[in-house]
């Protein structure tokens, strides 16, 4: 049932489409602002291999930003379940960066790293890592007490092993967030690389917008669906399958 | 070697009284219970005794040996990436791997060492639990409603080979069993509501080491305790 998302994103990017072809005869709208499906494949069969290209190296900063968002979100997850001053410390410093709005902080991190690939990165994770560090924080610090008992009483629980159990019975949220993040990593990539950067899908829609060329934009926003749901689909497949060998 | 409650009174959030004064004492290891009826307490009061809560006043003196008291509950479960094996080999150090897979045979559960705990029935579950409690480095084990979903036959087989195999150890026994409290334990705590007074009444049971039986005893017995609740 994996592959139901990309059936799903066909579904959905047909039906904006045919949305807009609606408004585009019932307003009679010019080719100009609305182009015709002719005018579309017209440029897809021009620009794809370029856009291919940025789409698969936006993708690749993507899942590195999301992975790097994840062990992010772990380790502090992991440091804020102390109940010192220490874990409460890395808590609310880690709440209080989130309080400052990404695009905000990005030109500081474009002005100080450049337009490479770093400052991308640093983008991406900081937009992917805060649902997943909530509930990193909110697994960790709360309790299995039916499982923990044995240990605490015994005084053999480790961190390493509480954390353990923790992950393990809330392993279905934690899957769910990072399955729900992929996306965001996707989103952080593009409005890193529509800011500053000089490649990217994100690099390309803002040269898009520049020239006013929907049907760019539009086969810009056909290849990120396509892109995120072949990776949430490998993602869902990997993810899952592991968990329903492990159970 | 005894374990004693001195004068202990718990209130929940200072508003519900639930303990007032109750003092008992179990005065020599063996297999002892706490009975009463559903709600009075027996599970908090086993919490507090063995250090998982504090009382508002009184005291729990621990003169049952060098090591802890432990509480056990029925409502505990395995690591679920763990099967039992796996798990008792975590939690079991190697040499005693004989005795508990001795005691595993006995209980009637040998045959659920590959299988994840999750998998197993109540009563195989409840058994599992408490072999990785029996073989813990404690002086008095709190067992409460351990045997709970285990058939009749099978729990008076496990409780007399706990007394043969332990008969060093306090164990202290929750169930709702009146005829097994009565057949297998030495000494029964019977704790009754906060409203009776005093509490917690102390009798004596048949303290059985095999299953045979005088039923007139065991009958006057049982009366004694239920009239007591």
């Amino acid at each position: 049932m994996q592959h139901s998302r990309i059936i799903q994103f066909f579904i959905l990017y047909i039906s904006g489409l045919s949305v807009l072809f609606i408004i585009k005869y019932s307003l009679e709208l010019s080719d100009y602002v609305m182009p015709s499906i002719f005018d579309i494949a017209y440029t897809a069969k021009r620009i794809l291999p370029v856009y291919m290209h940025a789409v698969i190296e936006s993708m690749f900063i993507a899942v590195l930003g999301h992975m790097l968002s994840i062990i992010l979100a772990c380790a502090i997850g992991i440091l804020g379940r102390m109940h010192s001053f220490l874990g409460i410390l890395i808590k609310a410093g880690a709440y209080q960066i989130q309080a400052y709005p990404v695009v905000a902080i990005a030109p500081i991190i474009f002005i100080l790293l450049g337009d490479g690939l770093l400052p991308r990165l640093i983008i991406t994770s900081m937009i992917c890592y805060f649902p997943l560090l909530l509930t990193f924080v909110g697994v960790f610090t709360e309790p299995v007490a039916d499982i923990e008992h044995f240990y605490k009483v015994t005084n053999s629980l480790s961190w390493a092993l509480e954390i353990k159990i923790r992950a393990y019975e809330h392993r279905k949220k934690i899957l769910t967030v990072i399955e729900g993040s992929a996306i965001l990593a996707m989103v952080g990539t593009i409005v890193a690389e529509f800011l500053s950067a000089e490649s990217g899908i994100g690099y390309q829609i803002s040269i898009a917008l520049s020239q006013s060329d929907m049907s760019k934009v539009l086969i810009a926003l056909f290849l990120i669906g396509l892109s995120i749901s072949i990776y949430l689909t490998v993602l869902a497949w990997g993810l899952w399958t592991n968990i329903n060998n492990k159970t | 070697m005894y374990i004693q409650c001195n004068n202990i009174s718990c209130s929940y959030n200072k508003q519900y009284q639930i303990f007032k004064n109750v003092n008992f004492e179990f005065s020599r290891p063996g297999f002892h219970a706490l009975f009463g009826e559903s709600g009075v307490g027996k599970s908090t009061l086993a919490k507090i005794m063995s250090g998982l809560m504090l009382p508002d006043h009184g005291t729990i003196i621990n003169e049952s040996g060098s090591s802890q008291i432990i509480y056990t509950t029925n409502q505990e479960r395995l690591p679920g990436w763990q099967t039992v094996q796996m798990h008792y080999n975590s939690v079991f150090p190697e040499h005693t791997c004989d005795n508990w897979q001795h005691m595993m045979n006995i209980f009637g559960i040998d045959h659920c060492l590959q299988s994840k705990f999750n998998h197993l029935s109540l009563g195989q579950k409840n058994r599992v639990n408490l072999i990785r409690y029996l073989f813990q480095d404690y002086s008095a084990l709190i067992m409460d409603e351990s045997l709970a979903n285990v058939d009749e036959n099978m729990r008076e087989k496990i409780i007399l080979h706990i007394k043969k195999k332990f008969p060093e150890k306090f164990f202290i026994y929750i169930s709702h069993h009146v005829r097994e409290i009565c057949k297998f334990c030495d000494q029964i705590v019977v704790l009754r509501s906060v409203n009776h007074s005093p509490q917690s009444i102390q009798l004596n049971g048949q303290n059985l080491l095999n299953n045979t039986i005088d039923s007139g005893k065991l009958k006057e017995n049982m009366l004694e305790i239920v009239h007591a609740t």
